[in-house]
């Protein structure tokens, strides 16, 4: 018996969005399941704001369809914009009002009454650490981090399906970005939530799967382990052995007639060096160890791939795009075609 | 209608713990406190035709345009600089929802300054009966038609400040446009003050619409009628009008920005 796949909480078909001359979507297509925290990538320009703008029913797109909980964006009423919680760049709140009535106000907003709403309220405060002192502070005494608590606060405030989070994480420091993460992962299953952010190891850590866009298209999409396969030709191992360069050059060989050392360097106190070489061979890690741990001479004290890490991913998959397109997303012209 | 409620609580709310709605209540409510002071004491030596109690109303209709830029002035233009007017669209919030429940808190708060206003009148009458009663303050029908006059030119200047907050992210700027349309419209009606716009049975459609047009400047002269009690049903129905059209750009401005934002 096969089991049924359960329906995406976003499923986005073909969106395209122009501003004047410049097309900031050409037709982007992904799904994102019940629960899931999903990482969106790319460089500034390269749609993500208005993916997410439009995912949180802000604007409406030219074509296409963007649709939550099964539901198509540009036809509903307001009822799934209720579920939806948004955190916009920068964080723009009224400096004005106090949190607690801030929260209140917005909770009146989304359809909260009553205890339903007292309830909320005091749980996201919790969730997002806002004690009561802070709650009855003006918002334009609040320090960043607060403020950005308080918008995250808002975000979570009418039990929603999809939070989306534009640059949740900027101007936090270490400890209330762990605070954010940990708030994430105490939800990871029940909401699903896109974060857009140009941190990228806070990006690596926390989502199940990354969305990489580059000129209004995805160019890499995928969990960490297969944007690595995708993107990455050789691998690369450290190896830290007794063994001089031109008997671990000789072994290395011939295990895999690809490999190549491309750093060596030696141990302090020790008497070992550590060698980092490639191979264009892809999983073959495990033969490799066990036919270096074979050669006792070789005295192998620890072996470790290396695999790139989430920056590296980044770069080549929005260099690949940078290569073939300008400014404006127009296929670049080759020197000999401009004659 | 919820969010058109939550709306104009918020606003409310947040006029009311404003600064600078106090400063600017307090320094016209000041001004024309002395203004009618002075005006009581030189009344019988003046060639005043209209009631007494017309000139608050004066007072008030030609002070809106430096009153209404500060009640409206922040309502969009603020919220479009911080950036919380995308924070609010992420709402189910719509255009029309947002204007109206903006321009309603907006029109409340003018109410109340006018309301404020009226009580020197009161407060004359229930010190001084005979003074009070000599000046015609104990005459229901003026209050009811000054204060309707009032009501809808407060509906109009209003919709001309939100429509002007809507249209930049300057504080500065919008205040500055309010005042300016707001007094552009008062002189308009000073200049064709005693003019006649009839309207002929027998004309087309075309003469009827100018003269309905060129009939929404007459407001001054209808106010003497106000001033005695009498409601003109012309001038009722042309400050809807112009509220309407104002409202209505304020909306499809709104609109705008969202799909631009």
């Amino acid at each position: 018996m096969t089991k049924e796949k359960p329906l995406p909480i976003v499923e986005v078909l073909n969106l395209r969005k122009r501003y004047g001359l410049i097309q900031a979507l050409k037709g982007i297509s992904f799904s994102i399941g019940k629960g899931e925290i999903v990482g969106f990538l790319g460089p500034n320009g390269a749609g993500k704001s208005t993916t997410l703008r439009i995912l949180s029913g802000m604007i409406a797109a030219d074509s296409g369809e963007a649709k939550v909980c099964g539901v198509d964006l540009a036809e509903e009423d307001g009822e799934v914009r209720n579920h939806i919680g948004f955190l916009a760049e920068n964080n723009p709140l009224p400096d004005e009002l106090r949190v607690i009535e801030y929260l209140n106000f917005r909770a009146n907003l989304k359809g909260l009454k009553g205890s339903r709403k007292k309830d909320r309220i005091r749980l996201v405060l919790d969730a997002c650490d806002l004690d009561r002192r802070v709650s009855e502070r003006k918002i334009s005494t609040l320090s960043k981090g607060f403020r950005q608590r308080v918008g995250i606060a808002d975000a979570l405030i009418a039990e929603p399906r999809l939070v989306i989070l534009d640059e949740p994480t900027i101007g936090l420091d270490p400890m209330q970005t762990a605070i954010t993460r940990k708030m994430m992962e105490r939800m990871r299953g029940e909401v699903a939530f896109i974060i857009s952010s140009h941190i990228l190891s806070e990006v690596e850590i926390c989502c199940d799967r990354m969305i990489i866009l580059s000129h209004g298209q995805i160019v890499a999409e995928g969990s960490l382990n297969e944007l690595q396969d995708q993107f990455v030709d050789d691998v690369i191992f450290e190896v830290v052995s007794n063994a001089s360069r031109i008997e671990m050059q000789k072994t290395i060989l011939k295990i895999d007639p690809t490999s190549q050392i491309i750093q060596e360097d030696p141990i302090e106190n020790s008497g070992k060096r550590k060698y980092i070489f490639s191979s264009k061979n892809k999983n073959n890690e495990d033969s490799i160890l066990q036919d270096l741990l074979f050669i006792k001479e070789m005295q192998i004290s620890e072996f470790r791939v290396a695999k790139p890490d989430l920056e590296t991913i980044f770069l080549k998959a929005t260099k690949r795009n940078w290569e073939i397109q300008d400014l404006l997303g127009r296929k670049k012209q080759k020197p000999t075609d401009l004659n | 209608m919820h969010i058109y409620f939550q709306i104009v609580k918020q606003e409310v709310f947040t006029l009311f713990i404003s600064t600078t709605t106090y400063i600017s209540s307090f320094y016209f409510l000041s001004l024309l406190g002395i203004s009618y002071r002075f005006f009581l004491e030189f009344f019988s030596s003046t060639n005043w035709i209209l009631p007494p109690l017309t000139s608050l109303l004066i007072g008030l209709l030609f002070g809106s345009p430096g009153l209404v830029p500060f009640l409206t002035m922040r309502t969009f233009s603020e919220e479009r600089k911080l950036g919380t007017l995308q924070v609010l669209m992420s709402a189910p919030v719509s255009p029309t929802e947002l204007v109206l429940g903006k321009w309603t808190a907006c029109l409340m708060l003018l109410y109340v300054i006018f309301g404020l206003s009226f009580c020197f009148p009161l407060i004359t009458y229930l010190i001084y009966p005979s003074t009070g009663i000599s000046l015609g303050f104990n005459e229901p029908s003026q209050w009811i038609g000054i204060f309707s006059f009032l009501v809808f030119h407060g509906c109009t200047f209003t919709a001309i400040g939100i429509f002007a907050s809507s249209l930049t992210k300057n504080q500065m700027i919008s205040g500055m446009l309010t005042f300016s349309l707001i007094s552009i419209y008062l002189t308009a009606i000073i200049f064709t003050f005693g003019e006649s716009f009839p309207i002929s049975e027998n004309q087309g459609i075309f003469d009827y619409l100018e003269s309905t047009i060129l009939s929404l400047f007459s407001g001054l002269s209808q106010m003497h009628n106000f001033s005695l009690g009498l409601l003109d049903v012309k001038t009722i129905f042309h400050q809807i009008t112009l509220t309407v059209l104002f409202l209505f750009l304020a909306i499809i401005q709104v609109d705008r920005i969202k799909h631009k934002a």
